[in-house]
């Protein structure tokens, strides 16, 4: 080692050139030798030294990289991903499915998909469709073919179910009574030997594959009458087929994606989901000029009733000057297949949790989505608040974009409606008209924010009250003398028929023959005169020009109108008081109009069409437009019906909520 | 010949101890520029590379962006200082091309840029372009903040941040979303657990330690370097906006607790005074805040923010807190021009100052003037028919942002410890009847008035 020791004296030599160093090798190699030697000991120690600083430095980055992200950006809460079900490779699936007079199941791989033995209720023909490749429940549907027509609806859906799903049929109760020979027909070539033959209180249950094998299926008849066929349990395996053919081989885009994804979840939505023409999901209608209700938010306020939602978002995505990016659909509870529509159409969805119960739960789910709609558009002066069971007009947002100034500058107004109670087909006539109402018509309206931040939200009816939020709405507390703007041919068409106040019988007498605007880009004709003073000198003019009727005549016949068009006339019938609508009910009863309670009359006058002639009925002597009685005149006065009719009809009053 | 050998071996052994120092430290040096570029571009001169390498990102960011219509605008703090230095010249400077790459190839990890969310779609085509442009991207989801103090609402999860990354840089964006209260908001960044948590140094990001709140800035289109980019009109006040920017949620899972236990007042009293107290809030905000007067909500009101997310409604007052520091004397006339007449002002600016203005319908406004000491924070009260003196203290503090009444306004950040100084430790059970002179759990006796200054330490209207 001795003579690896630097040597001080050679330092020098360290300076010259390799190249000397070897052209003086053989005069003085010792001396080169040990200035090589030197030379490669201090190369090893540095590229030693070198190492270990790469290794230190590695090192402490390495654990600095570790301590950084373990700190600070940690989500605090821990996210608690639910567990994804392992995704099982089983081909096979066993269902059991159960059909009796009071219950009736379905279990798959021994989950209960459906259970139903409440009483009175879930009567027919319950249907289940499970996706060929998952397993998974896409569509539950129960049909109640005791009662008129049902089998038809089952029919539409049948045929609406795409080819190789696995159908489940089992009956609760009665399922034969209305079971016409179409809809046997349909059973029969889905594969059911006993469909054909399916008699009075017979239970049955089947499992098939929409135009494939059928997988089992079971009945027991009915011995008499009165009595029900024995409960029948069928236990079949079901094989599962690829993801692959179970799907639509649709081009990859974005539209498609979400497509792909509602068709493996859900069925029973027609023609979205075909595998050769899929109905479009994106609707791009015209824009709007000069668009005043572009930046307005929608709420969507919805339940479960998917199919109606689906029906709605349609028609509001297909009107004109629809901005989606402003739409949110606001589903009460956490039902998923609701967000699936949700999701299809691209929009943003919020789901609640119910609170309270029937009516109180509405208004609650109102209230949260009202709020929430501020909290989301936190510059919007307005809101637009729609029902999952609407049609939304062509020119919804064209006829909104005209009025909703009067909203900003009008302090006598509470709303803009775009539905008309009154606005039924033999009563409408004129699309480019709007009135002012005493009512809140609801179904399609605009809240102003300032009305519900400072008015209404903080005394909104607490959960315990089970109050409908639009009863308490149209209170005078709330309403405070104020006026809504409302169409003469409505913007939005009800059509739900199963609602919490809504039954088939309800909806064809009240409903049914509603007119709906189909004209795209009206333009309304009087919104300047809809000012507070201003619509008070046009319905004086209205008045002064107005042909007073003959009042000998009995007001429901239809000759009570002469056979003209585009006349004025005003009849005049006996109000005794703000509050007497004896006779106006009466008189909406035989013209078949809304007559469940009083709307559509500001200050004791209503605004119809008969005939095409423009119609205004006046109370006397209640109405200040009295005065313009002749004095000639008497106004005409009709007998309620006998009393307990009267009777019958408060309640229905009470319930005519428009859910 | 033996001699010969050795020197051949040496030879060799230095050559390739040579080859291998160096294949060191080319190795060292990768390492490094990959790891944290700026130490080491820093510590040798051969930064072009590294420089243009994010001028190149961020171009090719700007590129992916402006593909997508999608409206961002620079936030960079580090990038913004240095333009602040020269703002006058890039506002006035053409679009002439810039001789040197000044702003954009600084040394830093991280480019950050703004997103509004309301200009955007929320498009899948945008990930999908950067993917093929080559960048890695991570998106960074929770909850939407303005969903949460609602009941049992539950929406979509809504993006706070996205971080694109190319080669050596990134590019971070803050998605910004407009609250009530007419302000802007980011959300923290906080990892999941399936997350890449080296996916980029995340504790070198300028955003997303705490959520934020900013005013709606004003936006300028300049161009630097040669992108063309919007930067805030007035970047140095942005900074300073930046640097106090950190945002309190109101607790509103608590507040809910709180609400099942005493349920809320909603009678008619209730309702009213709460309108009154919130417009009268917005009002001596408003005013307050032309006049460039910091304040928060301190005694009942901050309590109701911390306690029920709500005003309380048997509080009778609104009680505000502002530094003396940042007293001026045109708060009175300022009032009273708003339309709120002086009720009393008891204390002088040097000692235990409080101003009380009278709004409509009985609602009375409150503002107690803060004095730091070295280790504590006070404020004074005055009893006026004896001239008494007293003194409430509050452990430090610093201000926060929060959103109350639709409101933006500053709340202590340490709350709890300032609720907990004023009102004790049972602070969560409602009192009703409060005496400020006793009841509060940091009050001092501090002595009386002398009689001769009574006059000007006690004004009653």
């Amino acid at each position: 080692m001795d003579e690896w020791k630097h040597n001080p004296i050679i330092k020098p030599h360290k300076k010259r050139s390799w190249y000397l160093a070897w052209k003086y090798k053989l005069m003085n190699q010792r001396a080169l030798r040990k200035l090589c030697q030197t030379g490669a000991v201090l190369f090893l120690l540095v590229t030693v030294i070198v190492n270990i600083k790469l290794i230190l430095d590695t090192r402490r980055a390495a654990y600095e990289e570790e301590e950084e992200s373990a700190q600070d950006y940690d989500d605090e809460m821990l996210n608690v991903e639910a567990p994804r079900h392992p995704v099982s490779n089983k081909k096979v699936l066993d269902v059991e499915v159960y059909s009796s007079r009071s219950k009736v199941y379905v279990a798959v791989d021994g989950t209960t998909v459906l259970e139903d033995e409440a009483r009175e209720q879930g009567r027919g023909i319950h249907v289940i469709v499970l996706n060929q490749a998952t397993g998974h429940v896409m569509a539950k549907r129960v049909f109640d073919t005791y009662s008129p027509h049902e089998d038809e609806a089952m029919v539409l859906f049948l045929n609406m179910v795409a080819r190789g799903r696995i159908l489940i049929f089992t009956i609760k109760d009665e399922g034969s009574f209305h079971l016409k020979d179409t809809a046997k027909n349909v059973l029969k070539s889905l594969g059911s030997q006993v469909a054909p033959f399916l008699s009075w209180r017979d239970m049955w249950t089947f499992v098939g594959k929409k135009g494939g094998e059928v997988y089992g299926e079971k009945h027991a008849k009915s011995p008499a009458l009165s009595t029900w066929g024995d409960p029948v349990l069928l236990k079949t395996e079901v094989h599962l087929t690829s993801v692959e053919d179970a799907e639509c081989h649709w081009p990859d885009t974005e539209l498609n994606r979400r497509r792909r994804r509602f068709c493996s979840k859900v069925e029973g939505y027609g023609s979205v989901c075909s595998c050769k023409d899929p109905t479009p999901i994106e609707f791009n209608p015209d824009p709007l000029k000069d668009n005043k209700v572009f930046d307005v938010p929608v709420a969507v306020i919805a339940g479960n009733r998917p199919n109606y939602l689906y029906r709605m978002l349609r028609s509001l995505l297909s009107a004109q000057g629809v901005n989606p990016q402003m739409i949110t659909v606001f589903i009460d509870g956490y039902y998923e297949e609701p967000m699936d529509v949700v999701e299809l159409f691209g929009l943003s969805g919020i789901q609640h949790t119910p609170i309270s119960i029937k009516n109180a739960r509405v208004s609650q789910h109102y209230k949260a989505s009202l709020t929430a709609t501020f909290n989301l558009f936190p510059d919007a002066k307005f809101a637009v608040v729609l029902e999952e069971d609407l049609d939304i007009s062509v020119d919804f947002f064209s006829f909104l974009s005209q009025s909703i100034y009067l909203l900003e500058e009008d302090e006598s107004l509470y709303c803009i409606s775009a539905w008309n109670d009154q606005g039924y087909e033999h009563t409408a006539e004129d699309p480019s008209l709007l009135y002012r109402v005493e009512t809140m018509p609801g179904l399609g309206w605009v809240l102003r924010k300032s009305l519900y931040k400072d008015e209404l939200e903080p005394k909104w009816p607490t959960p315990e009250k089970l109050w409908d939020w639009d009863m308490w709405m149209r209170m005078p507390e709330q309403r405070k003398g104020r006026e809504c703007i409302i169409p003469d041919i409505s913007r939005s068409y009800h059509f739900g028929i199963v609602g919490l106040n809504m039954n088939g019988y309800f909806h064809e007498a009240y409903f049914k023959k509603h007119k709906f605007n189909t004209v795209p880009n009206v333009q309304l004709k009087n919104v300047e005169s809809l000012r507070k003073d201003a619509y008070e000198a046009e319905i004086h003019r209205l008045l002064g020009e107005a042909e007073v009727l003959d009042h000998s005549k009995n007001p429901c016949e239809d000759s009570f109108v002469p056979d003209t068009e585009g006349k004025v006339y005003v009849m005049f019938i006996k109000m005794e008081q703000e509050a007497d609508f004896t006779t106006w009910t009466q008189l909406a009863k035989c013209l078949h109009i809304w007559d469940l309670d009083v709307r559509g009359n500001p200050k004791g006058l209503w605004r119809l069409f008969r005939k095409k002639n423009h119609f205004l009925v006046v109370g006397v002597p209640a109405s200040p437009y009295s005065s313009k009685k002749p004095p000639s005149v008497m106004p005409v006065y009709m007998e309620p019906p006998a009393k307990e009719e009267g009777a019958v009809a408060v309640p229905a009053v009470a319930a005519a909520e428009q859910t | 010949m033996q001699k010969v050998n050795k020197n051949v071996v040496l030879a060799v052994l230095s050559l390739t101890s040579l080859v291998f120092l160096l294949f060191q430290l080319y190795y060292y040096k990768f390492y490094l520029s990959q790891k944290n570029g700026t130490v080491f571009s820093k510590a040798r001169g051969s930064q072009s590379g590294q420089d243009s390498t994010r001028w190149h990102v961020v171009r090719k960011f700007l590129g992916l962006i402006s593909s997508h219509n999608i409206p961002v605008y620079l936030i960079d703090p580090l990038i913004l200082g240095l333009i602040d230095k020269d703002i006058e010249q890039i506002r006035s400077s053409s679009d002439g091309p810039s001789p040197e790459c000044k702003y954009f190839c600084a040394p830093r990890d991280f480019t950050t840029f703004a997103l509004l969310d309301k200009a955007w779609k929320h498009e899948v085509g945008l990930f999908r372009t950067a993917e093929k442009m080559g960048f890695q991207w991570l998106k960074v989801l929770n909850k939407d903040p303005r969903l949460d103090g609602m009941d049992d609402l539950s929406g979509t999860e809504i993006p706070l941040h996205y971080i694109f990354k190319l080669a050596s840089h990134a590019i971070h964006l803050v998605v910004f979303y407009e609250r009530s209260g007419n302000f802007l908001w980011h959300g923290p960044l906080r990892l999941k657990q399936h997350m890449d948590r080296k996916f980029v140094p995340f504790r070198k990001l300028h955003f997303g330690r705490y959520p934020g709140a900013y005013e709606k800035p004003e936006l300028l289109l300049v161009s630097i370097d040669d992108l063309k980019v919007q930067i805030p009109k007035n970047p140095s006040s942005f900074l300073e906006e930046m640097s106090h920017s950190r945002f309190l949620e109101c607790r509103y899972r608590e507040a809910r607790a709180f609400f099942q236990v005493y349920p809320d007042d909603a009678s008619v009293d209730a309702v009213e005074f709460r309108k009154r107290a919130k417009s009268l809030l917005h009002l001596a905000a408003l005013t307050l805040n032309n006049l460039g007067v910091k304040f928060w909500l301190s005694s009942g009101t901050c309590l109701g923010w911390y306690r029920q997310c709500n005003v309380i409604p048997y509080s009778k007052d609104v009680d505000l807190g502002i530094f003396i520091r940042d007293y001026k004397a045109d708060i009175i006339p300022a009032f009273q021009k708003a339309g709120l007449p002086l009720k009393h002002k008891f204390g002088k600016v040097e000692d235990s100052l409080e101003l009380s203005f009278q709004g409509d319908d009985d609602v009375k406004l409150d503002i107690f003037f803060f004095y730091e000491e070295d280790d504590f924070i006070w404020n004074g009260g005055t009893q006026a028919k004896s001239g008494k003196k007293f003194k409430y203290l509050f452990p430090k503090f610093t201000l926060c942002w929060t959103e109350f009444v639709e409101l933006k306004v500053h709340v202590p950040c340490e709350t709890l410890q300032y609720v907990e100084a004023n009102y004790g430790p049972d602070w969560k059970v409602p009192v009703k009847t409060w005496d400020w002179k006793n009841s509060p759990s940091n009050v001092q006796y501090n002595g009386v008035w002398p009689v001769d200054e009574w006059d000007e330490v006690i004004q009653i209207y």
